[in-house]
């Protein structure tokens, strides 16, 4: 069994005007100890998947049209909120993008990590103070710190702040929204080391949001390339990185300026992310792609096995012509 | 090639309630026509100070700015009005940098309003040649900034920025708030434009894959003061300082066949503010001794056209002093 499996994921949000549909029949598994790289643009669905799986959609105007959301087999939307305030940190926890924002200004940095490990420990708040200085150790901040008020700290020591606040109660699941796009490249490589390190001390199982490929190339065992709130591939490391067959994918790809090679000329997508108040029929990437045909206009493909654990949704990879 | 623009040992500091900043502390560099100088670095080591010192939109604090064998450094409001002509920037932010009171149409034709350039027709005609230039359809062309995306907001910023038809443009971060296909076709129009128009750019970013890309060569920043300058081909093949050799191994790249050395960095960018005579990187270096503590490097040629700022340069890389031709590079 998987720790997490979703299935059939529809979100919406509804405005005066129109509904968007953010999530459109999400699948997705995470195995106990694995690390999956949820991949796509600004509005393609990844943080709308996340926040579902920790019921913090805002409803209204939010709304969790359909779907299960499997966790060590009990479905979370059927969980009373009660129920899932216990399950928040203390067995899935979420690092969110920007640590400016995340931790809170008038508080010391020590009492904020207590707090978590108090409201969920069991334990005295005295031994949360403790725990929580070896926290801040483990994330490599001397415990003196953890007198301090976030203003203090530098955004690296914030975001490491928030990884010892979501690790702090040992949880199974670690969902991470782009956990270190708002930092430096070195800070960053130190933020992620360190996510990796402890990720296999304590065998925590990951989602990791992103944007950049190459970070899912240093830390992730499977990879889904989403798509105006479709699955559009998933797989192994090895097949999306090796062996891409989706348009879409291939063009973030080929979109990428190389450290590696010589590239003269990028190759972007053209056009622009589809309106998600306002998809387009068939296919959703057919209005971008380079490969549609009038049949991609009007059929909408499913989501289709080309070798175990890799799939692609695309008609004419289907068909065997790309 | 002629060279375009020489900066001399510019400085920049800000008054701080702690003390000084040293926001640019000593950079020199030349750019000749048709190039483009990438300048790197982590968020405040400066790059952008440097971006909007040379192009005149600050006062530094000493040094030298020359622009076409001309000493541009102190001139008067009426000469900076027409040194704009020939200079301009793309900034970071297509949400902030723009009159949202203004339709793109408006937008693009301000600069040319301002300089009283060309009649209402042939403005109206100049207007839509820039659209076309930057890929923005005229559609659009009665839309306001909150109605276009994050990639198309950007082209107006760039048509702004053409209008004049400048020499040389300072692209800060361009791309930075943008998504990777998006990047990529902004990175095209404006590698397209700079050889229909030879223009010369200046390009900020904290990207190195984009530098890379992009740039002739590049200028590696650290708290204020230039570690490292070189061709990009050979900053990429064989970097020196080891600032520049912890920052490339540092990027995340997009190849699991790709296998390299990570040179940890440990700790934070020093604080600019009233800094000691030392080498600014002192603290995270790996090969710090007492003699980096003791005073900054200077900066030299260590190979051919290329400069560095560190003491131990030579020692940690195995060049000879009196080397001069490139070694064999690895890897």
């Amino acid at each position: 069994m998987s720790l997490l499996e979703i299935k059939g994921l529809h979100v919406q949000y509804t405005t005066r005007r129109s509904v968007i549909r953010a999530v459109n029949g999400i699948d997705l598994k995470i195995d106990a100890g694995k690390t999956v790289g949820l991949v796509g643009e600004t509005g393609a669905g990844k943080t709308t998947t996340a926040l579902s799986i920790m019921r913090l959609i805002s409803t209204p105007p939010g709304k969790i049209a359909a779907g299960e959301i499997l966790f060590e087999g009990k479905d979370l939307l059927k969980a009373t909120d009660h129920d899932m305030r216990l399950l928040r940190s203390s067995e899935i926890s979420m690092i969110f993008q920007d640590p400016m924002t995340a931790l809170n200004p008038i508080m010391r940095i020590g009492q904020q990590i207590a707090e978590v490990i108090y409201e969920h420990g069991g334990c005295s708040k005295k031994e949360a103070m403790e725990r929580s200085k070896e926290m801040l150790e483990m994330v490599g901040i001397p415990a003196a710190r953890g007198s301090e008020y976030p203003h203090q700290f530098s955004g690296g020591m914030k975001q490491r702040v928030i990884i010892a606040m979501a690790l702090a109660c040992n949880p199974k699941l670690l969902i991470a929204d782009e956990p270190t796009t708002a930092l430096d490249v070195t800070i960053q490589a130190q933020v992620l080391e360190m996510m990796s390190d402890l990720k296999t001390k304590f065998d925590t199982s990951m989602l990791l949001i992103t944007h950049d490929l190459g970070i899912v190339a240093e830390i992730c065992d499977e990879v889904v390339i989403m798509y105006a709130g479709e699955i559009v591939e998933n797989g192994t490391l090895e097949h999306i990185f090796r062996n891409a067959r989706h348009p879409y994918t291939k063009g973030l790809f080929a979109s990428l300026p190389s450290l590696t090679k010589d590239v003269d000329r990028l190759t972007p997508i053209p056009g622009l992310m589809p309106d998600p108040a306002n998809l387009p029929s068939g296919c959703k990437f057919h209005t971008r792609c380079p490969h549609a045909t009038e049949e991609c206009a009007n059929i909408q493909p499913g989501l289709m096995s080309v070798e175990p654990g890799h799939n692609v949704r695309c008609l004419r990879v289907e068909k065997g012509e790309l | 090639m002629a060279e375009l623009l020489r900066v001399e040992n510019l400085k920049k500091y800000f008054k701080n309630p702690a003390g000084m900043l040293h926001a640019v502390d000593g950079v020199s560099f030349t750019i000749n026509e048709g190039d483009t100088l990438g300048v790197v670095g982590e968020s405040g080591c400066g790059k952008s100070t440097l971006g909007r010192l040379v192009i005149k939109l600050i006062e530094p604090t000493s040094g030298q700015i020359i622009f076409k064998g001309e000493d541009i450094t102190h001139v008067t409001n009426k000469q900076k009005k027409e040194l704009r002509k020939k200079m301009q920037i793309i900034f970071q932010d297509p949400f902030s940098s723009l009159n949202p009171r203004m339709c793109v149409f408006d937008l693009i034709a301000d600069p040319l309003k301002t300089y009283h350039m060309l009649g209402r027709k042939e403005r109206q005609k100049k207007v839509f040649e820039l659209m076309d230039m930057v890929g923005l359809a005229r559609r659009f062309a009665y839309s306001y900034p909150h109605e276009l995306d994050g990639g198309r907001r950007q082209r107006i910023g760039i048509a702004r920025a053409l209008s004049l038809g400048p020499e040389f443009i300072v692209c800060d971060e361009p791309v930075s708030a943008l998504d990777v296909s998006i990047q990529a076709q902004i990175l095209n129009v404006l590698q397209d434009l700079q050889q229909e128009k030879h223009l010369t750019y200046i390009f900020v970013t904290h990207d190195l894959s984009v530098v890379k890309h992009i740039s002739t060569d590049v200028l590696v920043m650290y708290a204020g003061v230039m570690v490292e300058k070189a061709k990009t081909k050979e900053m990429f093949a064989m970097p020196l300082h080891p600032y520049t050799k912890a920052l490339l191994s540092a990027i995340p790249v997009p190849d699991i066949d790709y296998k390299r050395q990570r040179v940890k960095l440990k700790g934070e960018i020093t604080s600019p503010i009233e800094p000691k005579d030392e080498c600014r990187f002192v603290n995270r270096c790996l090969y710090a001794t007492e003699a980096c503590r003791k005073k900054a490097p200077g900066y030299e040629e260590v190979l051919p056209d290329h400069f560095v700022a560190c003491h131990r340069v030579r020692e940690i890389n195995n060049l000879q002093a009196e080397e001069l031709s490139a070694p064999e590079v690895s890897g």
